[in-house]
């Protein structure tokens, strides 16, 4: 036994894929039963540009961990609208794994997501507010803060607005004192805001 | 421009962030280190304070600028038996355990990548030889993998300067190498040993043949990468390994930060990741 090396005739390994990896029969092995063939599906419609409907499709369903990421990786790569509506359908998800995945595919998308994000930030639902604040967090836009100031001025929902105050503590510049200042005088009796907003304030001071 | 000021505020600011993207932690022993790299990034960008440079940094879409200065704050150097723990974690932890479980006697294979100039996959080849009982059980085949084809021709020659070679003991420097000139050249035996092959880990062309690995070594690479290609990365490897494969990347790199896919295992040397034994 000893260190050996393959022979130079023998592939490092071979491509045992059989399966025929045209758009279509990718789309149709995202229901195939061994979760093998439905991640190296998920991997290669990468290269199907239409194919996100159907990546959401199955992507709500799936519950091979390994396979969920796989699609959201190719979801994120091709960033389409479809893809980003498809992701934002996961944040109503009742799965939080799932919630949460779509938050961190969606922060890999600042251009796609940014059409998008005034609406996400004035949602019905409280919670899709907060998880688009989650995803400004990360977000690489320069209108993060903006949207941040229009969150904490207008946001009816104390949770809503906490959570874009501990964010603007981080990002906040000048912009954000005026309305930090009038979100004080807003929940006057909240103690966590009137903390929250103090750090933030010092924050921006220092800078 | 007035000379540019990084205060402490600006350097725990930036760490903070740093470490969020990169996953490197600069202690504040580093403060010198990074404020120098930091400063010399600001100047070349024409940014006129550290707050104006940050907001580019975090904010700018291509991530461009956070990629020219993940580049200048790691050391891109490679030697003999650099981060050694993980190859005696190699030999005590993880062959062990994967011989215990191994029910055929086809070889354990070890993928190496990135290859670099061949110093890391030569170093296992030394450990697997020196301090590996098992070699006398069990055949091993090394492969190593980089996506720089001069490199790999360097790694294939096996020639190395007095700097790659100055952790090694000196009865292995002996018994492996011999002197030509002020270099060292690897001896035939081992440079027959490992295959190297080219290969960009980000192509799936490229990556999709290879399967099967009991070992993974991904070692400081995947801090030059974003957010996607790193979970991208995760996953090809995902797929390269047999279940109950392991994964060891450098001291600064942690898998959990891309993926959720694998173990965390904590063997008495490293900590390494494992792809689970159920998984398909």
């Amino acid at each position: 036994m000893a260190l050996i090396k393959i022979k130079k005739a023998q592939p490092v390994a071979k491509d045992e894929r059989k399966r025929l990896r045209d758009c279509t029969s990718l789309i149709a092995q995202l229901e195939d039963v061994n979760p093998v063939a439905r991640r190296w599906a998920g991997r290669d419609l990468m290269d199907c540009p239409a194919s996100s409907a159907a990546l959401v499709n199955r992507l709500l369903r799936e519950e091979d961990v390994s396979v969920r990421e796989v699609i959201l990786t190719t979801l994120t790569t091709l960033g389409d609208e479809a893809a980003v509506a498809g992701l934002v359908n996961c944040l109503r998800s009742e799965d939080s794994a799932l919630r949460n995945e779509a938050i961190e595919a969606m922060k890999q998308l600042p251009d796609e997501v940014a059409p998008i994000m005034r609406g996400l930030l004035a949602d019905a639902d409280a919670d899709v507010r907060i998880f688009a604040v989650n995803i400004l967090e990360s977000l690489r836009h320069p209108e993060v803060e903006p949207w941040l100031i229009t969150v904490i001025d207008s946001d009816p929902q104390l949770n809503v607005c906490a959570t874009a105050v501990d964010l603007l503590g981080e990002v906040g510049s000048d912009a954000a004192r005026e309305p930090l200042l009038r979100l004080k005088e807003r929940y006057a009796d909240e103690p966590y805001i009137q903390f929250a907003a103090d750090l933030a304030l010092k924050r921006i001071a220092e800078d | 421009m007035a000379a540019i000021n990084i205060s402490d505020l600006d350097f725990e600011k930036f760490r903070e962030f740093f470490y969020r993207k990169t996953g490197i932690q600069f202690e504040p022993t580093k403060r010198y280190f990074v404020d120098k790299r930091l400063v010399e990034r600001i100047e070349l960008t024409g940014s006129e304070t550290f707050r104006s440079y940050f907001t580019k940094l975090r904010f700018e879409a291509s991530g461009e600028e956070l990629q020219h200065l993940t580049n200048l704050m790691t050391v891109n150097e490679t030697y003999f038996f650099r981060e050694e723990y993980q190859f005696q974690c190699l030999v005590n932890s993880i062959l062990p355990d994967i011989t215990s479980r191994k029910s055929d006697s086809n070889p354990i294979r070890i993928w190496v990548i990135p290859s670099s100039s061949g110093e890391e996959p030569y170093s296992i080849a030394i450990y697997l030889l020196e301090y590996w009982a098992g070699i006398n059980n069990w055949d091993i085949e090394i492969i190593s993998s980089d996506i720089d084809t001069k490199i790999l021709a360097k790694a294939r020659k096996g020639l190395y300067s007095q700097r790659s070679v100055q952790h090694l003991p000196e009865m292995l420097l002996r018994k492996y190498f011999k002197r030509d000139g002020g270099d060292y050249q690897i001896c035939d035996d081992l440079r027959g040993a490992v295959e190297f092959t080219r290969v960009n880990l980000s192509e799936r062309a490229d990556t999709r043949a290879y399967r099967d690995f009991d070992v993974v070594f991904c070692r400081n690479l995947l801090i030059y990468f974003d957010d996607v290609s790193r979970k991208t990365a995760a996953e090809t490897f995902y797929d390269a390994m047999k279940p109950g494969g392991y994964i060891c990347l450098g001291h600064s790199e942690s898998m959990s930060r891309c993926s959720s896919l694998y173990k965390v295992r904590k063997f008495p040397e490293a900590i390494v990741y494992q792809k689970p034994l159920e998984a398909k």
